[in-house]
């Protein structure tokens, strides 16, 4: 317990004294929301249908998605930071064990990308007029904590296997690229090319998101959330396993 | 529990570096140190010193053999070990983002030291290398040497049994060297053990109780520096300062085939593995017409001792 208290005093007190860190942790999914969001909703004539409800209340799911993803991918890059600090190999020789250490990591951006989930929404609903229903969002805290922890995992995988800076930021390019347009962040799936669906349908993003829209705004049919969130778990479960074996394999 | 802090046992680590051979960074190390003893490993680049190190501090994992950390094994048992060593790396470490301050109690934290004591130690360490005037800056906008500073002042944050130091001293001033070495004594006294890595022989020869010298991954020599110099019996070191220094006495050295030489402005330093009649006969051949002023021959110093013992051919 006190080596995850230890991570937790680290890392906020690298937050805490780092505005600039406070302002893309905390605000930069409702600032994408209010701009994108608003921007598309715009565009597309208001009110908009898509899956039944305005862009803007669709577009929320995706954007809380797209911050998981976000936020998990920014986490994994400080691996190189502190490598490059030397405060990486460090700290593998304090107290606490390799699982200790990622799964301190992994609570601490999944405790702030609760934080920014109840920005996000908070402010959303207000502002947007977004209709959260209230009797989902521990569903929703569920959907944004296991996303965030199983995509944390995910990029640690390749920040610990990776040893250049420059080589992990094109994987992560590509990832991004791959992973959010060909999900259901941005679009519904339904009138999408067959071979889209189908891609878009195989990636955990879609699994992830889907489950926060349901959990949102009620959208989708829970016999597939509950597949897609199974199979989330697993996804989250096996890059947990491969994480802690690629952290164990640092020489 | 025993007296002892360390214990290694045949202890192999071969790296498999991808389209090159295999190396064997650590081939058989087999040695034991004990508790309160200030322990050198010395080696010149690549010996495996860093390795043995990493393999002691549970970042990496032996090939084969056995290193325990008192009495824990490193691979069954590594957050024991954790538990009770701190670590000087080779490279700079640390948390760039955070104040000095921020780094120890940090530092602490992860150690289980709680909140007050944590503070209280901090002002004292902080004042102890001469870092309270830094202490809220971040370590980002340090020099580098006052980065390795803050690195090292950590470990006297905690009271872990064994202290591990690989190269401490690079990058520090001459005056806080000095300290630091004081301190380490100290530490020693109280029970600590210190592990160190060195380049610098003569921090290592001043400090070290216990020294083991390693060449690509084996022991060549062990024991305390008395022992050591025993082992390279007939190692003598002359110096002799010149009025003048004359014109042809590098090529009368290089004759002598000494283990190393140094000229600077009147005065010569060099070391002979020789009987000490010959000796006194080279010294006599050197003065010879010659105005000196002044002679001294002394047994090997570390450095000798080192150079021989690395170049040995196997």
């Amino acid at each position: 317990m006190s080596a995850l208290a230890a991570i937790f005093y680290r890392e906020g007190r690298i937050r805490v004294t780092n505005l600039t860190f406070v302002f893309w942790d905390l605000f930069y999914p409702l600032g994408y929301l209010l701009v994108f969001g608003v921007g598309v909703s715009a565009a597309l004539g208001a009110p908009s249908a898509i899956a039944g409800a305005s862009y803007n209340a669709f577009f929320l799911a995706g954007v809380l998605g797209m911050a998981s993803f976000g936020i998990a991918s920014n986490t994994a890059w400080s691996f190189f930071l502190d490598r490059d600090n030397g405060i990486f190999f460090e700290m593998l020789t304090y107290p606490l064990s390799r699982a200790q250490y990622l799964l301190g990591r992994m609570l601490f951006t999944v405790f702030i990308s609760l934080l920014q989930a109840g920005i996000t929404v908070g402010l959303g609903c207000w502002l947007l007029r977004i209709p959260v229903e209230v009797a989902r969002l521990p569903l929703l805290v569920l959907g944004v904590a296991g996303g965030t922890a199983g995509w944390f995992y995910f990029y640690a995988i390749f920040a610990l296997r990776i040893r250049r800076n420059d080589v992990f930021n094109s994987v992560t390019s590509v990832f991004y690229f791959v992973f959010l347009f060909a999900s259901s962040i941005f679009y519904p799936l339904e009138p999408l090319p067959r071979w889209f669906r189908w891609t878009a349908l195989a990636n955990p993003v879609t699994w992830q998101v889907d489950l926060l829209r349901f959990a949102s705004i009620g959208a989708g049919a829970p016999r597939q959330i509950l597949l897609e969130a199974l199979a989330f778990a697993a996804f989250a479960v096996l890059s947990f396993v491969l994480a802690v074996r690629c952290l164990g394999q640092q020489e | 529990m025993g007296a002892i802090a360390l214990e290694v046992e045949n202890l192999v680590k071969v790296y498999h570096p991808r389209r090159q051979s295999p190396v064997r960074a650590v081939d058989g190390m087999s040695f034991g140190v004990a508790r309160g003893t200030i322990f050198g490993l010395l080696g010149p680049n690549g010996a495996g010193k860093t390795t043995t190190l990493k393999i002691l501090n549970t970042l990496i994992q032996p090939t084969s053999g056995r290193a325990a950390v008192e009495g824990f094994d490193v691979v069954r048992h590594p957050l024991e070990v954790r538990r009770r060593i701190s670590v000087v790396l080779q490279e700079t470490a640390t948390e760039m983002f955070l104040s000095v301050r921020d780094n120890l109690l940090t530092f602490a934290r992860f150690h289980g030291i709680p909140s007050a004591e944590a503070r209280r130690r901090a002002d004292d360490v902080l004042e102890r290398f001469r870092l309270a005037d830094d202490a809220d800056r971040k370590v980002q906008d340090l020099s580098g040497g006052n980065r390795r500073r803050v690195q090292v002042s950590k470990v006297f944050m905690v009271r872990t049994p064994v202290v591990f130091m690989d190269e401490f001293s690079t990058g520090m001033d001459p005056i806080l060297k000095r300290a630091m070495m004081d301190w380490l004594r100290e530490e020693a006294a109280r029970g600590r053990t210190i592990v160190l890595t060195t380049q610098i022989l003569g921090e290592a020869e001043e400090l070290c109780d216990d020294i083991l010298i390693m060449n690509r991954g084996r022991q060549v020599a062990r024991g305390d520096l008395h022992a050591l110099k025993l082992l390279s019996e007939g190692v003598y070191e002359v110096v002799m300062t010149f009025d003048a220094l004359p014109a042809s006495i590098e090529q009368e050295l290089a004759q002598l085939a000494p283990l190393r030489m140094k000229i600077n402005q009147n005065t010569i330093e060099v070391a002979f593995k020789a009987g000490e009649g010959q000796v006194l006969e080279r010294v006599s051949a050197l003065a010879r017409g010659r105005r000196v002023l002044r002679v001294e021959v002394s047994g090997a110093s570390l450095e000798d001792i080192f150079v021989e013992l690395t170049q040995r051919k196997e």
